[in-house]
């Protein structure tokens, strides 16, 4: 155990911290938005993320051309790149949601709730998704040529100000601050807002409740397809089972923000994105997950409405 | 004298700014049958809720036999005398009638899942001992006939007395009945009314929540009227009946509403 | 579709005692001569490619069926979705590698010890999160799974990646002698332990327990109003599953001799799942039957091996949202046998 690096690198830390938690938001949105609708965790959400990193292996291979040792590319047609990658991750991680949402829930939503069995049903879709991901790249890490080159902007108390994370801080930023308007705004987003305070509700204001649910997981695709272009463009690489502790992380965060409350979401994610960063550079990294699991468990058992405050909803008998 | 075995002091129980129960206060007396009525919304299933642990009171006091129960689990208020049934049915569905009551005979048993897994002696005598007391309750209800059926496949009428026979089960000093007459027709309501009847002379106190007034003045020894979450009246039926301030809080809601 | 559990119970309850008696010991002998069975000609298409077929039926054919029944106890019995099981068959089966090989004990020794550390830990589980809605258990137990995982590979008394080699086979019973020449023994000891979970079963569901688990299942707040300690058998639940587990674990080492953190990972617990909800969630017979089917068949059909976690996946997704009570469904028939007796 080092605790000297707490001191020595704090703004340094601060900073990774932060743009991981900034990625963990947008993936705990998919979490919580999905939640608020249903009142299920969405257990194919960490395979959401992952078939969008590996759209964005695609939309920055294979479709536009480049390979591994392609060289880092400049102005408009770098900012073309990555938004045609950003695009295409969140359609992929979109359309997963939606399907995930067809095939997985609404049948057992149709005749009636058994939580155990949509649970069973998610958890089933969620393997499905990232076995068939490692059958398809023979269960290899697949990486994204670096676009982008990893410039410095410049460095303030230590910490390095990259342009990719930058990236992620405006990035993440902006999509958080678009999904709040869109729920709080938009006709469809206060629709799905009457779901999440009472269903009955909703359906007698004349809700159409399988679109708004369709919608609902859409969303909350998009927001996680964001978060895995992000990833991949600090992280470069990929593999089937990519989605499994960040899924795990991301569910945590939306815990700690309460699940099923946005802005929650947003505070809980960059909380535990530091939490992570600062304990991995004492302990060492391979016990990250064990970290996220022990402020998970304690977060349910002391505050299961969240650390922010009271969830939009108490959860229904 | 009549000895209190249920009381309620200055109870008051809040859901965000609802409030559900205002500073009620009332009790039961032992071996009476106790009527509470009320509009629908006035707060007598949210009586039950908080007698039986289900909600926390916000403010206020519950005292069964001498003692406070306020904050207990809500097995352990069970074990201590008193137990409800619901006002939607709920039974378990998948278990057998018979199943469904000797669940409810288990809170007084002394072995549990060691003593079941050895066969002790204990364990067979007290298996044997509830499973004769479950077709004994079936019966004093008219439906031990149905005791190998499950919950589920059982006829309303027949699921509304399980759950009484269930709620027996548990051998309870005081039963608490939420609106067990509802959707009963006039003929099934007289039997109820004779089994509520026959359940006070075994000994048992029973609180009651009903809508049907000609039910309530025929079996309740007391009637209690709660109106917006306050109790508004506390006396024989007949005074009750003709309580101005009875009147005036059915006006709006019909007595027979269920 | 037909009902195979109704079938079933049918033609159990047509039998009077004396043919119930000779049906059992029909069956125990059928099992005592299954891993001779691929060596008769007309059933020798039930050999396994890969692993030869005693060891097949050691690994991951008892393995699973007794693990599924002891997840079948915690999922199928109380409802509580544990995704995370595989840790207390690693506990299990760390327990048995490390003692046997740093100890003189020897398997048979070590098994109650790994029961009771399995237990122990499935109480230190549970005990705070049981109180925890279902998902929220679901997700928490997912973890500590991978938990046990991180630890059993980071650590130095597990070994790390290399994990425990030589790990000793138990000693001989008797003239039954354990090793690699006799992995027909390691079948006949998991089929008295899976006989013994039966039993277990059977008789818990019965009684006090099994009624407390139904309750619970169906409806957890009235079962509590009922007077149903919840928390209590919850625990119960996931500490007797958790002993299932860890047994199995204990047995597994030494039968594989050695055991690295590789083969404790998620899948194994959705797999176990798998076989519950395939077979039927909560009938006994259902997840025997479950668990053999998906564990043989991708032992048996090459190309399966491959791609059988996917079709796991895919398993629990069609079976929840087409044939959601499995093969062999849960009770549904009244009992009409309960009611004979009374009457006679
Ligand atoms: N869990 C709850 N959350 C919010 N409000 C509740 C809850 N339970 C009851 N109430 C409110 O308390 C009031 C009394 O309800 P209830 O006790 O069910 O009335 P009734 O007399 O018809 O049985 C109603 O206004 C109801 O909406
Ligand atoms: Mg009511």
């Amino acid at each position: 155990m080092n605790f000297s690096v707490l001191t020595s690198q704090f703004w340094s830390l601060l900073l990774s911290g932060i743009s991981l938690g900034l990625i963990y938001v947008l993936i705990a949105l998919g979490y919580t938005m999905v939640y608020g609708v249903l009142r299920l965790i969405n257990f194919a959400n960490s395979e959401i993320f992952m078939v969008g990193t590996f759209a964005v292996v695609f939309a920055e291979t294979g479709l536009t051309g480049h390979t591994l040792d392609s060289e880092p590319l400049k102005g408009t047609q770098l900012f073309l790149t990555l938004g045609l990658a950003m695009l295409i991750a969140m359609a992929a991680s979109g359309f997963t949601a939606v399907m995930v949402e067809i095939l997985a829930y609404r049948r057992l939503r149709a005749r009636g709730n058994n939580r155990l069995a949509s649970l069973i049903s998610a958890i089933g879709m969620s393997i499905a998704l990232s076995e068939a991901a490692s059958v398809l790249t023979d269960a290899r890490p697949q990486s994204n040529p670096r676009l982008l080159e990893k410039t410095s902007l410049g460095e303030i108390a230590g910490a390095n100000f990259r342009i990719d994370t930058v990236i992620v801080l405006v990035a993440a930023v902006v999509m958080f601050i678009l999904l709040d308007r869109f729920v709080n705004k938009t006709r469809i987003g206060i629709a799905i807002r009457a779901v999440s305070m009472s269903e009955e509700n909703a359906k007698l204001m004349g809700v159409n409740l399988n679109r708004v649910i369709s919608i609902t997981f859409l969303v909350g695709g998009i927001m996680t397809g964001a978060a895995a272009f992000l990833f991949m463009t600090v992280y470069e690489t990929t593999k089937f089972t990519v989605g499994f502790n960040l899924g795990l992380a991301a569910f945590t965060a939306a815990v700690l923000g309460g699940i099923g409350n946005l802005r929650g979401a947003f505070y809980g994610g960059v909380t535990l994105g530091i939490m992570e960063t600062m304990s991995a550079a004492v302990l060492g990294s391979q016990w990250k997950a064990v970290t996220v699991f022990v402020i998970l468990v304690l977060v349910l058992l002391v505050r299961p409405n969240g650390l922010f405050g009271e969830a939009i909803q108490q959860a229904r008998a | 004298m009549s000895e209190k075995i249920l009381e309620l002091r200055n109870l008051t129980m809040q859901f965000g700014g609802v409030k559900a129960l205002d500073d009620v206060s009332l009790h039961v007396n032992k071996g009476e049958i106790c009527a509470l009525i009320g509009p629908n919304g006035a707060g007598k299933t949210t009586v039950f809720n908080v007698i039986t642990g289900v909600y926390q009171a916000t403010a206020g006091d519950i005292v069964f036999s001498g003692s406070s129960i306020l904050g207990k689990k809500r097995h352990l208020i069970t074990k201590l005398g008193l137990a409800r049934t619901f006002q939607n049915v709920r039974l378990f569905g998948d278990m057998t009638a018979l199943e469904n009551v000797i669940t409810a005979t288990d809170v007084h048993k002394k072995s549990g899942l060691l003593g079941g897994l050895f066969g002790t002696p204990r364990s067979r005598r007290e298996e044997k001992a509830s499973k004769e007391r479950a077709h004994e309750l079936l019966k004093f209800l008219g439906i031990d006939h149905r005791a190998d059926q499950l919950g589920k496949n059982l006829p309303y009428g027949d699921q509304r007395r399980l759950e009484i026979a269930r709620a027996l089960g548990t051998e309870p000093q005081v039963l608490l009945l939420d609106e067990p007459a509802a959707g009963f027709n006039p003929a099934e309501k007289v039997a109820l009314a004779n089994d509520i009847k026959k359940i006070r002379d075994a000994g048992y106190t029973v609180l009651l929540i009903e809508h049907d007034m000609s039910l309530i003045m025929g079996i309740s020894d007391r009637v209690i009227v709660l109106d917006f979450g306050k109790k508004i009246a506390d006396d024989i039926p007949s005074k009750v009946q003709n309580d101005p301030k009875v009147i005036e809080a059915y006006l709006g809601a019909p007595a027979d509403a269920s | 579709m037909l009902n195979l559990r109704d079938a079933g119970s049918h033609f159990w309850d047509r039998l009077n005692p004396i043919q119930r008696k000779i049906f059992v010991v029909v069956a125990i002998a059928f099992l005592f001569v299954v891993p001779y069975l691929n060596e008769f000609g007309p059933t020798s298409f039930l050999n396994t490619p890969i692993a030869s077929f005693k060891d097949a039926l050691v690994y991951p054919i008892g393995m699973f069926v007794l693990m599924a029944l002891g997840l079948n106890i915690v999922v199928g019995k109380s409802g509580l979705l544990d995704l995370g099981y595989v840790a207390f068959f690693a506990i299990g089966a760390y327990t048995g590698a490390i003692l046997s090989t740093t100890t003189g004990l020897n398997m048979w020794e070590i098994l109650p010890i790994g029961i009771a550390l399995a237990m122990l830990s499935g109480f230190i589980l549970g005990l705070p999160t049981l109180r925890l809605r279902g998902d929220y258990l679901a997700i928490v137990t997912l973890g500590f799974g991978e938990i046990t995982r991180i630890v059993v590979l980071n650590s130095k008394f597990t070994g790390g990646t290399n994990g425990v080699p030589n790990i000793p086979p138990p000693p001989k019973v008797g003239p039954v002698v354990f090793n690699i020449m006799n992995p027909q023994n390691y079948y006949y000891l998991i089929v008295v332990m899976i006989l013994l979970t039966i039993w277990m079963i059977r008789r818990l569901s019965v009684r006090r327990a099994g009624r407390a688990w139904e309750a619970i299942r169906q409806d957890e707040d009235v079962a509590m109003l009922m007077g149903v300690p919840t928390l209590k058998y919850k625990l119960w639940s996931f500490t007797i599953g958790a002993a299932v587990g860890g047994a199995a674990g204990v047995v597994f080492a030494s039968k594989v001799m050695v055991i690295a953190p590789g083969m404790f990972d998620f899948q194994v617990s959705i797999l176990i799942l798998a076989c519950v909800v395939f077979g039927g969630i909560g009938n006994i017979w259902g997840v025997v039957l479950g668990a053999t089917l998906l564990a043989y068949i991708p032992e048996r059909i090459r190309f399966l091996t491959d791609t059988r976690q996917l079709a796991f996946g895919l398993v629990l997704v069609i079976m929840m949202n087409f044939r959601p009570d499995g093969l062999l469904p849960r009770k549904k028939r009244e009992k009409i046998k309960e009611k004979a007796k009374e009457t006679k």
